[in-house]
């Protein structure tokens, strides 16, 4: 099957990943194959922050994956494709977040 | 990975448990109450806000309108702790749209986190500007992110998404980014050392550059440059190889965005760019097993052939592609086959000669019946931009073949294709009127009525077709199953031309009208409306059948529907008028339709917005791309000439804009009949010049001196060429001047014809903040003589054989500076006449005899006396060559210099 579908004066790329489907919308001139490649990299990247990545991680986590979706992709367009840069950032807010958290953590429950 | 908020992981968990969707609604409202009573309730802490909220983010996720929760998002943001700032920004990413509201709230929030010393709370600002981006936003907050991107304090992850949360915004309110200003200062980004800002950048100036393309054309040589560093220099750290492939996004990006441009001219440049696209084309010869690594490399290479085709679509490289594209439409894997059959279209849209695509004429009509869709549209797009004369027929009717069993989706689209190939190509008559009524017949309600009515034109205007059309159209309208659209085209040809078939066996006039009117009762009223116009005409054609029709007329005079009621009883009283006068004359015979473009082309193109992506072809043929390519031609030469008229003026606040004409200055003045000395210099630059000359043909070497203590970062020239003086330059300079150094930069100068102004070169670097400095090359015409001896009688006989007139002038001038005899020889000699001894009487005078040189304007002979008067400092000079303009040229040169130089 071709990952690319053409709808209305956009096209849609598309990729499976056994029962998750990674699904953009770009305009007719862009370039399919790189898109696809972007959501590739995507994957690669929350495989390797939630550690052999499955649909309950995203579920459970969503908030997260926005987070790294952030990371990647802005205005549409890959920010940046080293996976090392994606994931040192992503770490780096996760730090932060947990030094709040061990500073105060006994107050919440 | 930080961690969880429990109550939300139950939540979660809550809602998969449940079965049906009436649970997980339940579920879900009772969620909505219990946040909405604890948000009323107020006094929840922090931790609580952002677990509330993230159960409403997975709700909105999951596809349930949320009316609430907004203006807690909103208060998350102004949280000091950055996992609630996080949370508040999510929220109000996912929930507001760029017109909400209370969008306007967070305006405040956000500039406060730009400004913040922590990167990761600028990144959180940047994040949400990029994903709600209203106007609020753009006007405000543009200049702060412009900031970020430019500052060298930011750090290279938000300077990223500055440029991108930029791209964004400019993409939605063009006119907050003053997008010309900036140029200089953004292309400068392609020069980057780290590959991510340059990719950034790129998307950026792709953005920037389509609107304004002569602003930005610095970014062509840079986007060579780089892609000649990553290709052939392979320049880059593993980091940034995928798949074996180095950044293939950055690669796609800069390919795409020279094909924005036109060809370049610079011989350098193009040869760059042949050796880039030549390894891209010999690095896909193998082809791998891995998905990623075959995807990453053909992202390119298909990129590559673009911009090739763009280029050149006569070079080798081309030729190549067109085998690798042969191939690739049969490959096994689908995406190939697509987008082989895309880039083909391209192909086929730009070539002069299609043999190359017709080869593959086969396999392309095969892949119609692809299995996959997708295939099969682009399938459509080819054979509609291989289409001409010769193979026209072969075409069209396997695309009526095909439209049979097409998509639904598809067969609109197909039958404007169809319709407009058979009018272009159609060398027959007969031809174009089986198939387009064919077309008609098959493609039914798909046909819109833009076909119909183009039918009708081109018969009522090619009196050859109208007999033959008729004659057709009746055959069509006797067979039972006929649909209306051809009821209509058979009404109005009928009632035009019916008469030219009236003869013919089975066509006489009450068979035709028992034709039409057979169909009439299942017509929708406008077509009938229509009929009863053609019966109208067939009084007037065939009064035997009158009565036949007065009867129609006479029963839709009281047809519920009005319009039909007023034609019938209009016409009913004018065929019933005791004169035909009336009659005959309404019924006159249509005249011919003026010539226009067709409504099917016109269907075909649509237009597309204004920052969007610009297509750089059209399917079709290749007059389409055409005019396209000198509209961006012409559009480009008009923006180059508002530009050299801006560049005088010029300061804006995009760092510090140097621009001098240097004209004036001490150091050009000498140049002018000196080889070597120094250019230009400033606290930071200084720029000495070497050259030599021999005859049309120059070298001359810049020093580009570092005078600061630190780096110049993205250094930069560009010579700007002007008629008939060719600069090329072998090499750049390299993009980084360390302190206290120097680089040097060599041109190649040849003299085509005579040229009149001088060429400026634009030199740029960033060294704390961003500079440019503009100034003018002491290239004049006088570089390129050749000094001659001449004796006495020699050169009065030339001197006479120019003549004067228009070839001579002469001057009389007062010196500024006190007149040295040895000095003015010096100077004549340094403009590189033969200073002649012993030919005026006078020793004080000079004589001197050159020989201009160019190679297309030929040679042109330049003779001059100068008469120095030391007591009143008066000076006569007197020209003669055999080009009255190169004439009053070097009065102007010699003049200016004698008066103010002092040797």
């Amino acid at each position: 099957m071709c990952n690319f579908l053409e709808y209305k004066d956009e096209k849609v790329v598309y990729r499976r990943y056994a029962s998750l489907f990674f699904v953009t919308g770009i305009s007719s001139t862009d370039n399919e194959l790189i898109t696809l490649e972007i959501i590739h990299r995507f994957v690669e990247i929350l495989d390797r922050y939630f550690g052999n990545v499955c649909e309950l991680d995203l579920i459970f986590n969503f908030q997260k994956a926005y987070f790294v979706l952030d990371e990647l992709i802005i205005a549409g367009e890959m920010q940046e494709s080293s996976k090392k840069s994606v994931l040192r950032v992503v770490s780096q807010q996760d730090a932060l977040e947990d030094g709040e958290n061990g500073e105060k953590g006994w107050q919440e429950k | 990975m930080a961690s969880n908020m429990r109550g939300l992981t139950v939540f979660i968990a809550d809602i998969r448990n449940c079965r049906v969707r009436e649970l997980e609604e339940k579920r879900i409202n009772k969620e909505m109450a219990n946040i909405r009573a604890k948000f009323k309730d107020g006094n929840l802490n922090g931790y609580q806000k952002k677990k509330y909220v993230c159960k409403l983010l997975y709700m909105y996720i999951l596809g349930w309108d949320i009316d609430f929760g907004h203006m807690e998002a909103v208060n998350l943001i102004s949280s000091n702790k950055y996992s609630e700032k996080q949370i508040g920004y999510l929220g109000v990413t996912l929930l507001m749209h760029e017109n909400h509201d209370l969008a306007r709230l967070v305006v405040n929030s956000i500039r406060k986190d730009l400004g913040e010393f922590n990167e990761i709370y600028n990144c959180l600002a940047l994040h949400s500007i990029a994903n709600i981006g209203g106007r609020e936003m753009a006007d405000s907050l543009a200049n702060d992110v412009h900031k970020l991107l430019l500052s060298q304090n930011s750090k290279s992850f938000v300077r990223k998404k500055a440029a991108l949360t930029l791209l964004r915004l400019y993409r939605k309110h063009p006119d907050v980014i003053p997008a010309a200003d900036w140029a200089e200062r953004v292309i400068t980004l392609l020069d980057d050392s780290d590959l991510g800002i340059t990719l950034c950048a790129t998307s950026l100036i792709m953005a920037l550059a389509q609107d304004n393309l002569e602003e930005y054309k610095g970014c062509y040589a840079k986007a060579v440059n780089r892609l000649s560093r990553i290709i052939i220099d392979k320049e880059y750290s593993l980091d940034y190889v995928y798949y074996k492939v180095p950044i293939p996004w950055l690669q796609v990006k800069l390919l795409r965005l020279l094909q924005y441009y036109p060809a370049s001219e610079d011989r350098d440049t193009r040869n760059d760019l042949h050796n880039i696209l030549q390894t891209i084309l010999n690095n896909s010869q193998d082809t791998q097993k891995n998905v990623q690594h075959n995807n990453a490399q053909n992202a390119v290479l298909f990129e590559a052939i673009n911009l090739a085709i763009h280029l050149d679509t006569e070079s080798q490289i081309v030729n190549q592609a067109a085998v690798l594209l042969g191939r690739f439409i049969t490959a096994k894997e689908t995406n190939v086959r697509y987008l082989g059959l895309e880039t083909m279209a391209h192909l086929a849209a730009c070539l002069d000669s299609l043999e190359p695509v017709k080869k593959h004429q086969d396999t392309i009509l095969l892949s119609l019946r692809d299995k996959d869709i997708s295939v099969r549209r682009r399938g459509l797009d080819l054979l509609y931009s291989m289409c001409d004369v010769t193979n026209a027929k072969v075409i069209v009717t396997e695309l009526l073949r095909y439209l049979n069993i097409a998509d639904y989706a598809l067969r609109e689209e197909m039958v404007l294709k169809i319709a407009i190939l058979t009018e272009r190509f159609a060398t027959e008559y007969q031809w174009y009127v089986d198939i387009i009524l064919q077309l008609i017949s098959t493609a039914g309600d798909h046909v819109g009525e833009e076909v119909w009515y183009r039918v009708v034109q081109i018969v009522t205007n090619n009196e050859g077709l109208q007999e033959y059309a008729s004659r057709t159209v009746l055959i069509h309208l006797k067979s039972p199953a006929c649909h209306e659209n051809l009821v209509k085209i058979g009404g109005y040809i009928l009632g035009e031309f019916g008469h030219l078939i009236s003869n013919v066996p089975g066509a006489n006039p009450i068979e035709q009208f028992q034709a039409i009117h057979s169909k009439f009762g299942m017509c929708t009223l406008q077509t009938r409306a229509l009929l009863l116009t053609t019966y109208f005409k067939f009084i007037n054609l065939f009064p035997e059948i009158k009565g036949e029709i007065l009867t129609v007329f006479n029963q839709y005079r009281h047809a519920l529907d009005s319009e039909l009621q007023q034609r019938a009883s209009e016409y009913l009283s004018m065929a019933t008028m005791p004169s035909e006068d009336l009659l005959q004359t309404v019924c006159e015979e249509m005249p011919p339709f003026p010539e226009r473009e067709s409504a099917l082309l016109s269907r075909l193109h649509q237009k597309n917005s204004d920052t969007e992506d610009k297509r750089t072809w059209v399917p079709g043929s290749k007059e389409a791309n055409k005019e396209r390519e000198i509209n961006l031609k012409t559009s480009f030469a008009q923006r180059n000439n508002s530009f050299e008229f801006k560049s005088k003026d010029e300061s804006n606040g995009n760092g510090e804009a140097d621009i001098l004409s240097s004209l004036d200055k001490k150091w050009f003045g000498k140049l002018l009949y000196n080889n070597e000395g120094i250019l230009y210099e400033n606290d930071q630059l200084q720029i000495g010049l070497k050259s030599e000359y021999h005859s049309r043909l120059g070298r001359l070497a810049l020093y580009f001196g570092n005078k600061t203590k630190e780096n110049f970062i993205s250094f930069t020239t560009v010579v700007e060429n002007i008629n008939d003086l060719i600069i090329t330059t072998p090499q750049k300079p390299s993009t980084i001047l360390a302190p206290a150094s120097q680089t040097q930069q060599l041109f190649h100068i040849e003299c085509q014809d005579v040229f009149y102004e001088l060429p400026n070169i634009r030199i740029s670097y960033i060294s704390g903040k961003f500079h440019t400095i503009c100034i003018k090359l002491p290239i004049t015409l006088n570089k390129f003589m050749e000094p001659i001896q001449l004796n006495g009688p020699e050169f009065f006989a030339r001197w006479k054989q120019i003549g004067g007139d228009q070839r001579e002038k002469q001057i009389v001038f007062k010196s500024n500076v006190p007149i040295n005899i040895q000095g003015i020889r010096k100077m004549i000699s340094g403009f590189r006449y033969e200073v002649l001894e012993g030919v005026d009487t006078n020793p004080h005078n000079v004589v001197g005899a050159s020989v201009l040189y160019t190679s297309e304007g030929g040679m042109i002979g330049c003779l001059l006396r100068l008469e120095p008067n030391v007591d009143t400092q008066m000076y006569r000079l007197t020209i003669r060559t055999t080009n009255n303009t190169v004439t009053n040229e070097f009065c102007k040169l010699l003049e200016q210099r004698l008066m103010n130089d002092l040797i």
